[in-house]
C-alpha cells in the first residue's frame, strides 16, 4: 500500500481506564498517529459485537478495542465477558477473510499513557499495512 | 433398533396423559424424501408417526418457536407439558434451551430417539431424481434401504448421509424422559477437518469463497427461524430503530447478518445442522457455526447442550481464559 | 411473422446479438444457485435446467430497488436513471406467466413506474419446459410447459435446433434484427415441437382441480384447517420469496453519512413484522393467520380483484419448503374442508 493511505480506525474505550489512559497520553503530550476515531464507552463489556460488524460496514479500516487489565474492571468482570466474547470475534472475522490485524484488542490502564501511544501505533500500522477495507463495506452499492 | 410399534404405543399412552397439551414427531411427507414434523393431539394420530432416516427436521424449534398469545381474561394459561421425540443433536437442543432458561423443564416432555444419521436429501434426490410418490426409508447397519417405487435399492450410508451426521459424536439423547430404543454407536469423532481446511487458506482466498456464497443470500431468515437456538421475542434482525443492519440484500448488509447469526450462536450451536439444511441457496452456514463451535470447545474446553446446570458460555468466564490476541 | 429455426451452433452468436444489442439476462450460478443475471457477449449460453432458484421476477421488480436518491437536510431529491432495454433468456412458460399476472396488481388503482418501466422494456425470450420438476403443477392453474402467455418469444428444443416463434410485436422486431442466422421451419419442425408440448404437459405428475377454491375460501375464514396446516410453519420468506408472483414490498430509508436513498425491498407477508402496528398490535399474530393469507391471497383475494389465480404452479414454494407444507395438500384440504 502506498504511503499516502490513511487509515480510518475505530477505537472503543472503556471510560474508566483506556479512555484515561488516552487523555493521560494527551495531557502527557505524547505523539501517536491521528487516525483513531474514539467512542468512549462505559465498559469494555458494553460493547456488542455488531458494533465491531458495522464499524466495518461503515468505513472503518480497523477496529479496536480497549479496556482494563484483567481484574481492574470497574464493573469486576466486564473485560472477562468482553475478552471471552471478541476472541471469538477476532477468529470469525478473520475465518470470513477480514485481514488479521484489522480488529485488535488491548487492555490499556489510566496510567498507561505511554503504552496507550504504543498500541495505537501498533494498530495504525497494521491497518496501513492491510490497506482500505473493502470485503463489506456499505459504500452505496447498488445505489 | 428403531420400534416403530413401541414409539406408536408411547406415543399414545404420552399423548393421553393429561398434563401433556400435544406431542411433536414426524410423519411422511406429501411426496417422494419428504418429512414433515406431526403434531398429535389424540392418540387415533399415532399410526401417522414415523421414524426415519428422512427425520433431519430438530423438532425442539417448536418449543420456542410457537407463539405465546395474551391469555383472554379469566382463562387460565395451558400449562400442560408438551411432549417432543428428539434425536441425539435434537436433545441438545433441548438442554441448551434449558440452560438459556429458554423453556422450563416442566413444560416438556422429552422422548429420546437414538438415531443412527440422518440423510441429506440433496444428495438423496440427486441419486433418485423425480420421485413423487412417498419413499419408505430404513437404516440397515451400515447401509440405507430405499423402498423406491421400482424396487429395493441399497446404499452405503456415506453417501447419502449429511454431513454434520458423519462426524456426529452424540448420536444418543444427552437427555430424555424416555428413550424408546437401545443407544447406538457414535458415527464419527466429531473432528473439524473442513474448518481447519478453510483456516489455512488465505484472507483473500477466504473472501473470495465468503463473498460468493453470501452474495446469493436472499435474506429469507430460513436459517434464522430454524434455528432452535434463535427465539429472540425481538431479534435485532427484525429492529429498525436502531436498525444494525439494513433490509436490502447486498454484499455488505448479508455479510453483517450471516456474521450476526453465526456470532449470536458461539458457544450456543449445537450442531443439528437444521439452518444449512434449509438454505434455499445453499450457503454452507454449518462452516460458520462450526467455527466458532472448534473456538469454543478447543480453547475453553466447553461444549454447549451438554449439562443442564451449566452456565451459558458467553455470560460466563475463567479469569485465566487466552487472551493470547490482546495487545 | 412466422415461426423459424435456430440452430444450435448459432446459438452462441444468437446469444452475442442479443448481448450486443440489449441488456441480456440468463439464468447463471450465483455460488450454487442459478438466478438471472445480467450476462455479456461471451457468455456460454446454457439452457438445460429445470428451473431457476429465484425466478425470473427478480429481473423486473429487484429485491432492492432504489426509489430516489437525496441528501440529508436538503429538498430535491434525484430519480434513478432510466431504464434500459433488456432481453431474458430462456425464461420458463411458468415465470414469464406469473409475469402478466404480477403486471395486473403493478397497473391498477395507480401505475407504479418502476415495475412498468422496466415492464415495458424487458423483451421476454422463453424456453418451452420440456423436464417438468416433480412438483410442477402449471397446467392445474392456467398455465402449462408450453404456455405463451407473458412472452414475447418461445423457444422450443428440438434437439438439434430451436423452433424460434415470436409472440410479440417486440418479439417480431428482437427476431428480425437477428433476422440472418435463421432458417426457415418446416411444417415438420412445427409438429414435432407441438408434440415435444404435449409430452411434456403429460410429465406433469401432480394436479389439482381448482374450480371452486376461490369461491369455497372465503366460507373457511375460521377453519381449523390453517392451524392444522400452519403447525409446522418456520414463518420464513423461502415460499414468498422464491414465489413468481409474490410481490408484497417494504419502503425502506437507507443513509449513508449524508446522501440517503429510499429503495423498497421484497417482503414477506410470512414474518411476523410484515403486519406488525406501531402500537404493537398484530392483526395476525401467529402462523396460522399468516398461512391463511397467503393462500387466501393467491386463490381467494386476487381472483376477486383480477379474475386470475395468482399461482403459476411452479413448485418452488413445495419444493423449497423446509417442513414440506405443500400447497396442492392445502388446497387438498380446502376442497374437502366443510
Amino acid at each position: 500500500m502506498s504511503e499516502q493511505f490513511q487509515p480510518n480506525v475505530v477505537a472503543f474505550l472503556c471510560n474508566w481506564c483506556s479512555y484515561a489512559g488516552a487523555d493521560l497520553a494527551g495531557t502527557s503530550r505524547i505523539k501517536y498517529p491521528h487516525n483513531l476515531n474514539v467512542i468512549r464507552v462505559m465498559c469494555s463489556g458494553r460493547v456488542n459485537p455488531l458494533f465491531v460488524i458495522n464499524a466495518f460496514q461503515q468505513g472503518a479500516d480497523g477496529v479496536l478495542i480497549s479496556g482494563c487489565h484483567p481484574g481492574d474492571c470497574h464493573y469486576m468482570e466486564g473485560n472477562f465477558y468482553a475478552r471471552r466474547r471478541f476472541s471469538l470475534m477476532n477468529e470469525l472475522l478473520e475465518y470470513v477473510g477480514v485481514e488479521p490485524g484489522r480488529f485488535n484488542m488491548s487492555w490499556v490502564s489510566a496510567s498507561e499513557g505511554a503504552k496507550w501511544k504504543d498500541v495505537v501505533a501498533g494498530v495504525v500500522e497494521k491497518a496501513k499495512e492491510a490497506g482500505p477495507f473493502d470485503q463489506f463495506r456499505r459504500n452505496k452499492i447498488n445505489w | 433398533m428403531v420400534d416403530l410399534e413401541k414409539m406408536r404405543t408411547i406415543a399414545k399412552e404420552t399423548v393421553s396423559r393429561d398434563d401433556v397439551r400435544y406431542l411433536i414427531g414426524w410423519r411422511q411427507g406429501t411426496y417422494g424424501f419428504r418429512v414433515s414434523p406431526h403434531f398429535m393431539k389424540g392418540p387415533e394420530e399415532a399410526e401417522k408417526l414415523i421414524f426415519s432416516p428422512l427425520c433431519s427436521n430438530n423438532l425442539a424449534t417448536y418449543l420456542t418457536l410457537t407463539e405465546k398469545l395474551p391469555v383472554p381474561r379469566g382463562e387460565q394459561p395451558d400449562s400442560r407439558k408438551i411432549a417432543v421425540m428428539v434425536k441425539g443433536c435434537d436433545s441438545r437442543a433441548v438442554v441448551q434451551q434449558l440452560i438459556e432458561k429458554g423453556i422450563e423443564r416442566e413444560r416438556v416432555f422429552v422422548i429420546g430417539c437414538p438415531c443412527e444419521g440422518v440423510l441429506d436429501l440433496k444428495k438423496v434426490e440427486e441419486k433418485f431424481p423425480g420421485i413423487l410418490s412417498p419413499v419408505e426409508v430404513e437404516w440397515s447397519g451400515d447401509k440405507i434401504i430405499f423402498t423406491l417405487p421400482d424396487g429395493v435399492k441399497e446404499v452405503p450410508k456415506g453417501e447419502v448421509l449429511a454431513k454434520k451426521c458423519l462426524s456426529c459424536r452424540y448420536p444418543n439423547p444427552v437427555m430424555s424422559d424416555i428413550t424408546l430404543w437401545d443407544e447406538v454407536k457414535s458415527l464419527g469423532d466429531g473432528n473439524y477437518e473442513d474448518v481447519k481446511e478453510m483456516e489455512e487458506k488465505n484472507p483473500q482466498e477466504k473472501w473470495s469463497f465468503w463473498k460468493d456464497k453470501f452474495s446469493s443470500c436472499i435474506r429469507c431468515y430460513s436459517c434464522r427461524n430454524v434455528c432452535p437456538m434463535c427465539y429472540c421475542e425481538d431479534c435485532v434482525l427484525d429492529r429498525l430503530n436502531p436498525q444494525w443492519i439494513n433490509r436490502s440484500a447486498n454484499i455488505s448488509e448479508n455479510s453483517a447478518f450471516q456474521l450476526a447469526r453465526a456470532f449470536h450462536l458461539a458457544g450456543r450451536c449445537i450442531e443439528c445442522g437444521e439452518c444449512e439444511r434449509v438454505c434455499p441457496v445453499d450457503i454452507p452456514l454449518m462452516a460458520l457455526n462450526r467455527k466458532l463451535a472448534k473456538e469454543v470447545r478447543e480453547q475453553y474446553e466447553f461444549e454447549p447442550g451438554l449439562d443442564p446446570e451449566s452456565k451459558p458460555f458467553q455470560s460466563s468466564y475463567r479469569p485465566n481464559d487466552k487472551e493470547d490476541f490482546i495487545l | 411473422m412466422d415461426s423459424m429455426k435456430l440452430s444450435k451452433d448459432k446459438l452462441n452468436s444468437f446469444v452475442a446479438i442479443l448481448a450486443e444489442q440489449k441488456q441480456l439476462y440468463m439464468p447463471q450460478a450465483e455460488g450454487e444457485t442459478l438466478k438471472y443475471s445480467p450476462v455479456n457477449a461471451k457468455v456460454q449460453p446454457d439452457l438445460v435446467f429445470s428451473n431457476t432458484a429465484v425466478p425470473a421476477k427478480s429481473v423486473v421488480f429487484p429485491q432492492v430497488e432504489t426509489l430516489f436518491r437525496y441528501e440529508v437536510e436538503k429538498t430535491d431529491i434525484k430519480m434513478p436513471a432510466g431504464e434500459e432495454e433488456r432481453v431474458l433468456l430462456g425464461v420458463r412458460p411458468c415465470d414469464a406467466r406469473a409475469m402478466s399476472i404480477v403486471d395486473n396488481l403493478f397497473s391498477w388503482d395507480v401505475d407504479d413506474p418502476y415495475y412498468l418501466g422496466k415492464r415495458e422494456k424487458t423483451i421476454v425470450v422463453g424456453l418451452a419446459c420440456q423436464k417438468p420438476g416433480v412438483n410442477c403443477f402449471c397446467s392445474s392453474v392456467g398455465g402449462g410447459p408450453a404456455s405463451t402467455e407473458g412472452l414475447d418469444v418461445l423457444l422450443t428444443d428440438l434437439g438439434e435446433s430451436f423452433l424460434v416463434k415470436p409472440l410479440t410485436e417486440k418479439g417480431e422486431k428482437l427476431c428480425q434484427a437477428a433476422g440472418e442466422i435463421f432458417e426457415e421451419a418446416s411444417s415438420d419442425d412445427l409438429n414435432s415441437a407441438e408434440k415435444l408440448h404435449q409430452e411434456a404437459a403429460a410429465l406433469i405428475s401432480r394436479s389439482i382441480e381448482t374450480g371452486g377454491i376461490p369461491e369455497k375460501l372465503p366460507g373457511l375464514w375460521e377453519s381449523g384447517i390453517w392451524k392444522e396446516v400452519s403447525n409446522a410453519c418456520l414463518g420464513c420468506g423461502i415460499c414468498t420469496f422464491l414465489c413468481p408472483t409474490c410481490h408484497c414490498f417494504d419502503i425502506q430509508d437507507e443513509i449513508e453519512g449524508f446522501e440517503g436513498r429510499r429503495c423498497r425491498m421484497w417482503d414477506s407477508c410470512m414474518f411476523g413484522e410484515y403486519t406488525l402496528h406501531t402500537s404493537g398490535h398484530n392483526p395476525r399474530p401467529t402462523r396460522r393467520e399468516r398461512t391463511r393469507n397467503r393462500i387466501n391471497h393467491k386463490y381467494n383475494y386476487f381472483v376477486q380483484k383480477f379474475d386470475v389465480i395468482a399461482c403459476v404452479g411452479c413448485g418452488r414454494c413445495i419444493s423449497s419448503c423446509p417442513v414440506n407444507i405443500d400447497i396442492i395438500e392445502i388446497l387438498q384440504q380446502v376442497k374437502e374442508a366443510q
